[in-house]
């Protein structure tokens, strides 16, 4: 466990010092949400684009990749990667401590975007905040998990930047799935569906255990 | 007998179709610095890495302290000391030694930094972020970062690259001490004036193979640039 804290508290006292990896996942949300403004037609009667739950994660999803992709791009800068695969315990531990940070920083772009959507399209997130938060902290959950064993994986191919959202975006279909529609129901009727919520659930279990067992042979050379 | 501190037996690492280490066997004793010198591409630095447990050997054995080692084994057995640092450069030298002592369970790691700290004269760069020290003071960081949990093996590829001649001279002086103080040294090399200077045994490498050995210190350089010629 205090390889886990550790690297959670290296993780994150490096992103407050540096600030490469939110302010880039802030600032691309952020853009999206511009685009978005500007390329979707206004609503005759007004309100919400048609979609908004998909836009929504297609926002979260990018921001996180940008983000993931940059979690293991600190570890080249000395070889650090290899001090962390030198870890006498399971490596297992090396991916929760690598993975709780991506999930805290995932969840904070995560706010700045809903909060960009609801003041752009004049979206009513706020009245379904709490249940919308813990749609989005599942969906994160997943996404930092196997993003962030696909990110190990990644850095050390020649096309970094290119892999993880080559590697990761077919495997986050369930995931999508289960969010989108759980948001959407939410944003529609106010109610969450079970259905989603166990979709997603059983999609981080996956994730989690796939990744945590399959670390140990990642960071392998 | 005392078993040797480490013993390789049969070493082989392949990298695809590339055999990287071909039937490697060596010894070092307790308390001795074993030097591999070789050219580039010899295998040195794979043979480091599968005894420090980053590589996976394709067959033969490690034993430490006449036990087989297993990689968590190896991992809690052995300090490296490689060509990069693995310091983070966000941190400071006490945050990145902190952190590694955490990283290895050590029972109380803001003592054991501070201990580190003076132990390698460090004190004074204490609070300086990595990214900003010279390649002198970074390899004595990472000299102490590989020692935050007090490994009976040191292993050391090329540390003297790139150093000053009197930050070469403070390594070579604190490896010795360390081998005095109990501490089975193997080091990487391929200044054979620097292996024979500070080992008491060294073994030729090339093409993945032992292909030449010196023993009793001091060595004698011509002896080995020999082994190292002749191979």
């Amino acid at each position: 466990m205090s390889a886990v804290l550790a690297i959670l508290w290296k993780d994150l006292v490096s992103e407050w010092r540096s600030r490469d990896r939110i302010v880039a996942m802030l600032l691309f949300s952020l853009l999206v949400v511009v685009v978005f403004h500007f390329a979707l037609p206004v609503r005759p009667g007004g309100g919400p684009p048609e979609g908004l739950p998909g836009l929504l994660w297609v926002a979260y999803v990018f921001a996180a990749i940008l983000g993931l992709n940059r979690a293991f791009a600190v570890e080249l800068e000395n070889e650090a990667l290899s001090g962390l695969a030198l870890v006498p315990c399971d490596r297992g531990f090396v991916f929760l401590g690598k993975a709780t940070a991506s999930f805290l920083l995932i969840l904070l772009a995560q706010l700045a975007t809903a909060l960009a959507f609801a003041l752009a399209f004049d979206a009513p997130l706020g009245r379904v905040a709490g249940p919308l938060a813990g749609i989005a902290a599942l969906g994160a959950a997943g996404l930092a998990s196997v993003g962030t064993l696909f990110a190990a994986i990644a850095v050390r191919t020649r096309y970094r930047e290119v892999m993880l959202p080559l590697l990761l975006l077919p495997l986050l279909v369930p995931l999508l799935l289960g969010a989108v529609r759980a948001t959407a129901e939410l944003l529609a009727s106010g109610r969450v569906p079970s259905d989603a919520i166990q979709l997603l659930l059983v999609t981080d279990a996956v994730f989690l255990i796939v990744s945590f067992v399959g670390f140990e042979y990642v960071l392998d050379e | 007998m005392t078993p040797p501190a480490v013993a390789v037996r049969g070493l082989e690492k392949r990298f695809g179709p590339v055999l990287a280490l071909r039937g490697v066997d060596l010894e070092a004793r307790e308390a001795s610095l074993l030097a591999v010198v070789g050219p580039n591409g010899a295998g040195k630095s794979t043979l480091l890495r599968c005894l420090a447990g980053l590589a996976l050997p394709s067959a033969g054995s490690i034993e430490i302290a006449g036990e087989r080692a297993e990689r968590g084994r190896l991992r809690a057995k052995v300090g490296l000391v490689a060509h990069a640092t693995f310091l983070y450069g966000e941190l400071s030298v006490r945050e990145n030694l902190v952190f590694a002592a955490r990283l290895h369970g050590v029972a109380d790691p803001r003592r054991r930094a501070e201990a580190l700290l003076a132990e390698d004269a460090l004190e004074d760069w204490a609070g300086r972020r990595a990214a900003t020290l010279s390649r002198g003071l970074a390899q004595r960081a990472a000299l102490a970062r590989a020692r935050v949990h007090d490994p009976p093996i040191l292993l050391l590829d090329e540390p003297f690259t790139g150093l000053d001649p009197r930050s070469a001279e403070r390594l070579a002086a604190r490896l010795r001490e360390l081998r005095e103080r109990g501490r089975t040294i193997l080091l990487v090399s391929h200044d054979l004036a620097r292996a024979a200077e500070l080992a008491d045994h060294a073994v030729v490498l090339q093409r993945g193979r032992v292909v030449g050995q010196a023993s009793a210190a001091p060595l004698d350089l011509a002896r080995l640039a020999e082994a190292a010629a002749d191979a």
